[in-house]
């Protein structure tokens, strides 16, 4: 009987401990570098739209093979900076969210049809759809709270969605894996779709 | 319940009293190590030269381990003296992430005397912003022998890492090329918003 009391007493005592733990507070707001850097880390991450696209970027990349592997990523943070300062400059420029949507609808399709153009026509494609992403990053900068910190935070953020679309493109190498990559181009290419008739009304 | 008593024991020890300030014995110099590694104004630029020393011969490589701190340091001493970063050394520094990551993402080694001008010129402009006007006598000399402590480690550890990246590594000078990329916008991005925003 006694073994059995103690039992009970340690499968109670566990969870009672862990009930109470304190979680933390978080009572301030993000404010300084921490807020400018996060903020502008997640903000490609949790935008579902520059997601999808940044990383077809990478797998149409790995899809290309070299040069358009390292040429592709390398060309989309540096043309989207410049996006960016049309944004902060204040540039009128109509249709943006419609191009995001269309960047990923576009470069999605690319990868689900295993197009392979000339490398010159998808670096201007990756290129132009780039000013799109950069632009609404930009758009936003002057309200970071750093905006240098921001900035650092969106291009890493780029960066590593691209690379995860290489890592992924990996999968090219073996015949089932070319039809998975095919696949994700797939379901980036109907995402785009959406997000781009959502931008046009078409979507509530 | 065999362990009971060293429970016990490991909650009566006590905490650590932490009591000093660190502003006291070396706290400059940590505050000279932390100001450029903290400051994403020179820790970026800091970056983009590391590499870029990795990607020439190793004598340039091993050059810029010297000449760097070296120059950063007289830029400290002469930054204190006029009062901190002035408005064209903020400019230059600012020019200094753009310069340095079309650099890098370029990947190509440079003539001698054009990277040797580069490191002098922008280790002095880097020191310039690290100075600090405010602190006198032994404080001072802590906070100067703290930045360019982290100037030398900061440099010694990137060209490390770069140069053998790209020896050693198939991808190594891809990833390479990628960071100055991300450099390069990083400083198209932060230009523009120093000097586009201030006027829209």
């Amino acid at each position: 009987m006694k073994i059995v009391k103690t039992n009970i007493y340690r499968v109670i005592a566990v969870p009672l401990l862990f009930v109470s733990v304190s979680n933390s507070v978080f009572a301030h707001t993000e404010t300084g570098v921490a807020g400018g850097l996060i903020s502008g880390f997640l903000h490609p991450i949790f935008g579902l739209d520059h997601l999808i696209a940044m990383v077809a970027v990478g797998l149409w990349g790995a899809q290309l093979n070299k040069p358009a592997l390292w040429l592709l990523p390398i060309t989309f943070p540096v043309v989207m900076a410049l996006g960016a300062l049309a944004g902060i400059a204040g540039v009128k420029l109509s249709g943006i969210e419609i191009g995001i949507g269309l960047s990923a609808l576009v470069l999605g399709a690319m990868v689900l049809l295993s197009v392979r153009p000339p490398l010159w026509l998808a670096v201007i494609m990756v290129g132009t759809f780039a000013v799109f992403h950069g632009y609404a990053h930009g758009a936003e900068l002057p309200e970071a709270a750093n905006p240098l910190a921001y900035g650092v935070g969106f291009v890493v953020s780029t960066g590593m969605l691209h690379l995860l679309g290489i890592l992924l493109g990996v999968l090219t190498r073996w015949p089932i894996g070319r039809q998975a990559v095919q696949g994700m181009g797939g379901l980036i290419a109907a995402l785009g779709l959406y997000f781009s008739a959502a931008s046009l009304g078409f979507i509530a | 319940m065999k362990y009971k008593g060293l429970l016990w024991f490991g909650l009566l020890l006590p905490q650590w009293a932490d009591a000093h300030l660190v502003s006291t014995r070396f706290g400059e110099f940590y505050a000279g190590i932390l100001h450029p590694v903290t400051t994403l104004e020179h820790m970026v630029p800091w970056l983009a030269i590391g590499l870029l020393g990795g990607l020439q011969s190793l004598k340039l490589g091993r050059l810029a381990l010297i000449l760097f701190p070296l120059t950063v340091l007289i830029g400290v001493w002469f930054g204190a003296d006029w009062g901190g970063e002035i408005g064209w050394v903020k400019t230059l520094n600012l020019l200094s992430f753009l310069i340095f990551g079309v650099l890098v993402l370029m990947a190509k080694p440079l003539n001698e005397v054009l990277f040797i001008g580069l490191i002098t010129l922008f280790g002095i402009t880097h020191g310039i912003g690290n100075s600090a006007s405010d602190l006198v006598g032994n404080q001072f000399m802590l906070y100067v022998a703290g930045v360019v402590t982290a100037a030398y480690l900061m440099m010694t550890l990137l060209v490390a890492a770069s140069h053998q990246l790209i020896q050693q590594q198939l991808w190594g000078a891809v990833a390479v090329r990628a960071l100055g990329s991300w450099i390069a916008a990083v400083g198209l991005i932060y230009a523009g918003f120093t000097y586009f925003a201030a006027a829209v």
